[in-house]
């Protein structure tokens, strides 16, 4: 058998099953553009092969002419999948270059249909049978087509190109398939043009032998080409082997979650989609086949608790990225529970948000735990009031109603005895004289209060306003929130520390803030709420002033309010007053009350600024 | 039994009250007696006089209502009235729960005071009599036998004279002379006063309970 054909047919074998191969690779994976570019150019050169075979087979000038003419649909295809394949493959190439390729090769292919026997010769004359590894084989001869420049220039132009694109992959690092591929398909170009030159313009008298080079480059390429895809299967097999250890490891992960109570919840918000975990839907009640939207799982969130929550995410999403909230979910069934969540918000490349995940859990047993201890703190804060105002208010009142009681007494008593015909005036000197005792007696029980607070009690140093306000205010919270009373705290920053007894002054204003309370209660209002606001009143002092939004106070009864035993409630004692003012003044600062213009009452109180050294 | 002047007995640890207090009563014509404390009452005070007392609720070592347990212990309880600084009201519910007279603030009105005690020395008067008609009764009773007792414990409850015969195992004469040695004994006419006298007397339960006996 002739080599020449074991050779050609071997080659244009080898290229047809090489095409088959990637195209089947291109149809599995509509993407691989690489693959079927491929598939064509072994194509083509399989049939460029076939096309060789036959010239050099001719047995007349027409026959050469004919196999020829239509070779060049297989060089036309050669050429664009070339072009193609270079760009897709090394992502390279100036456009407009690879446009002027196709270009001038389409422009080529019309031309061979339409002007001579083929691009190549206008007439082939004659075929000249020459020698060709050790067979003998046919050339043309004839008059060569001027047009053929046009084929040759769209050949050199693929040159340019490709060496183009084969330093920009070069430069941009791309070492080995880059340079492999590129520099094949360079060789195949020059040689291409050179031949093309050389033969049809019957410089060299040997026949047409581009395949071989082609087939060179098909090599080149296929190799490259397979080599990516072992390494795609490689990858392909890590993946499924990471993907089974993930796989693993998010069973584990979904078994941990599972077992501490936390539902999991994953939003994509490009997509709008939901996707929760059972126990996420079990906590919030949705079934299993329950769509999950946001505007549902929102109405699923208590109403006193929604605004915040949305404050929350609309922070995580707005770029803080992560979030924690505590919130109560509303079954469908009434149930109320406690649900803590945390989750984290990823963004894409643009910045936006593109995918939250959040884990919630259930801490209603938490929250119980919690209001018990702030049961617990509101009723330790009630026993301290009661321990040192309330007690202090129940043994005053009892100390000066003994010598009040024992004046009325004695005045009554005289006013009797003055009735008579012949009064004893002995009698009502001796009364006289024990009233003036008891008064004194009165007035001492008020001086021993003002002395007991104003000497040793009096534990001062320097006090942070923003720790005693908040402490306070943490204090009554509770006790706000089940009155539905809001509590208000404006404390200026930074604010220098005042000197003081830190218990004195918490009870002056726990005093002040229950008595706020105390207001909204009996007024019965729509708006309610008890500011505390703490400020700079000068160089040297700080003014706290707590504020409700009450009926205010009336008037008359302004002047008296810090008279001991003057009380507006029902059963109020009329000391709470008197001694925060006695404590107050014992710290070197006033309080007084007045009515603000808005409505309610506001009671205001001064202290002095800590000197540093008191500080210190 | 003397007739005496019933006598307010004023308790009190502040003594500047004590004075003023029992010039007031004494100025509105009441006979008065102070004590600094209950103890000092409590030894002091003469077991049969009648009047009442007015204590203050608080006082050290034994408050007003211990007084009023101790006072209750004795055979002439008087009425005791309750004097505080400040009125607190689980002690004043203890104490009107226990029959307290009246509870007052040291400074209530003059009128309400002097209302209170006279209500007091009232009260005190009829228990005092209904206590001496009993004690008196209760002299009488003791004439009767206790086959005679057995026999009234019947009749008050209404049995006819052959059915307490018939319990007590004795002939029905034999009743009827029991009844008449009673009737002449407590000197009534009918049942319907015995049984009245009885109850007065405060021997009903007495009897009733020494019924199962003749059985």
């Amino acid at each position: 058998m002739s080599v020449i054909t074991i050779l050609w047919s071997m080659s244009a074998a080898a290229c047809l099953t090489l095409a088959t191969i990637n195209f089947m690779v291109w149809l599995k994976d509509r993407k691989a553009l690489a693959n079927l570019l491929f598939s064509l150019f072994a194509t083509g050169t399989a049939t460029f092969a076939f096309c060789e075979l036959r010239m050099m087979r001719a047995a007349t000038p027409a026959e050469f002419a004919t196999v020829l003419k239509w070779a060049h649909i297989a060089v036309w295809l050669l050429v664009v999948s070339l072009v193609g394949f270079v760009r897709f493959y090394l992502k390279a190439g100036r456009p407009w270059l690879a446009w002027m390729v196709c270009g001038l090769r389409t422009l080529a292919l019309v031309i061979n249909f339409l002007v001579g026997q083929n691009l190549n010769y206008r007439e082939i004359i004659r075929l000249q049978p020459v020698s060709f590894l050790g067979e003998t084989v046919q050339i043309a001869e004839g008059v060569p087509n001027p047009w053929m420049l046009v084929g040759q220039l769209s050949l050199a132009a693929l040159f340019i190109f490709i060496a183009d694109a084969t330093i920009t992959a070069w430069r941009r690092g791309d070492r080995h398939g880059g340079l492999a591929v590129g520099g094949g398909a360079v060789f195949f170009a020059l040689v291409g043009t050179i031949q093309s030159v050389s033969i049809f313009w019957a410089i060299v008298r040997i026949p047409i032998v581009s395949s071989l080079s082609i087939v060179a480059l098909v090599a080149v390429m296929g190799y490259e080409l397979s080599s990516d895809m072992i390494h795609a299967s490689e990858l392909g097999r890590k993946l499924r082997e990471s993907e089974t250890g993930l796989h693993e490891s998010e069973e584990r992960m979904r078994l941990a979650i599972e077992a501490a109570g936390f539902g999991v919840l994953v939003r994509d918000f490009s997509r709008n989609e939901m996707w929760a975990s059972d126990r996420w839907r079990a906590l919030f009640g949705f079934s299993g086949t329950d769509r999950l939207e946001f505007d549902r799982v929102i109405q699923r969130i208590h109403p006193d608790d929604r605004d915040a929550l949305h404050l929350v995410l609309e922070r995580a999403r707005s770029g803080h990225g992560v979030y924690d909230a505590e919130f109560r979910a509303v079954l469908p069934s009434g149930e109320v529970r406690w649900i803590g969540a945390r989750g984290r918000v990823e963004f894409d490349g643009a910045g936006k948000p593109a995918l939250a995940r959040s884990v919630s859990h259930d801490i209603t047993g938490q929250k119980e735990t919690e209001r018990e201890a702030q049961n617990l703190r509101r009723e330790i804060a009630h026993v301290g009031r009661v321990s040192m105002m309330g007690q202090l208010a129940s043994a005053l009142a009892h100390e000066i109603n003994q010598p009040l009681g024992a004046i009325l007494r004695n005045a009554e008593a005289a006013e009797l005895f003055l009735q008579d015909q012949s009064p004893d005036l002995e009698e009502i000197r001796a009364i006289l004289a024990d009233i003036r005792k008891d008064d004194q007696r009165a007035g001492n029980v008020i001086d021993r209060m003002r002395g007991l607070l104003k000497r040793q009690d009096l534990n001062k140093r320097a006090v942070d306003v923003a720790d005693l306000v908040g402490e306070v205010a943490a204090l009554v919270r509770s006790d706000a929130a089940v009155r539905h009373i809001k509590l208000e705290l404006a404390v200026a920053h930074n604010l220098p520390p005042v000197f003081g007894d830190l218990v004195h002054l918490q009870q002056v204003l726990l005093n002040l803030i229950v008595n706020g309370m105390d207001a909204l209660e009996e007024a019965n209002r729509e708006d309610r709420r008890v500011s505390i606001a703490a400020g700079l009143d000068g160089p040297k002092t700080i003014q706290i002033a707590v504020s409700d939004s009450g009926p205010g106070l009336p008037a008359d009864k302004l002047a008296h309010i810090f008279d001991p035993f003057f009380t507006t409630k029902a059963n109020g004692m009329g000391m709470g007053l008197p001694i925060s003012h006695t404590i107050i003044v014992a710290h070197g600062g006033r309080l007084w009350a007045e009515n603000r213009s808005e409505g309610g009452a506001s009671f205001r109180f001064t202290l002095p600024i800590a000197e540093k050294d008191a500080s210190q | 039994m003397s007739v005496t002047v019933p006598i307010v007995h004023v308790v009190d640890d502040d003594a500047s009250f004590l004075t003023a207090v029992s010039r007031l009563l004494r100025a509105n014509g009441f006979s008065v007696k102070t004590y600094s404390s209950a103890h000092k009452f409590l030894a002091q005070r003469d077991a049969d006089a009648p009047g009442c007392v007015l204590a203050d609720l608080q006082m050290p070592e034994m408050s007003g209502l211990d007084l009023q347990a101790a006072l209750a212990q004795t055979s002439n309880p008087l009425p005791i009235l309750f004097l505080t600084g400040h009125g607190d009201i689980p002690s004043s519910v203890q104490a009107m729960r226990d029959g307290a007279e009246d509870f007052l603030e040291k400074r209530a009105p003059k009128e309400q005071l002097l209302d209170a005690v006279t209500r007091a020395i009232a009260r005190d008067s009829c228990e005092r009599e209904a206590r001496d008609r009993q004690r008196e009764l209760r002299v009488l009773f003791d004439t009767l036998t206790d086959r005679e007792r057995e026999v009234l414990a019947h009749v008050v409850q209404g049995r006819l004279n052959k059915q307490i015969a018939w319990d007590l195992g004795i002939h029905e004469r034999t009743v009827k002379l029991h009844r008449t040695a009673i009737t002449t004994k407590l000197q009534v006419q009918s049942v319907a006063e015995l049984t009245h006298l009885t109850q007065e007397a405060g021997i009903f339960e007495e009897l009733i309970h020494t019924f199962p006996k003749g059985q």
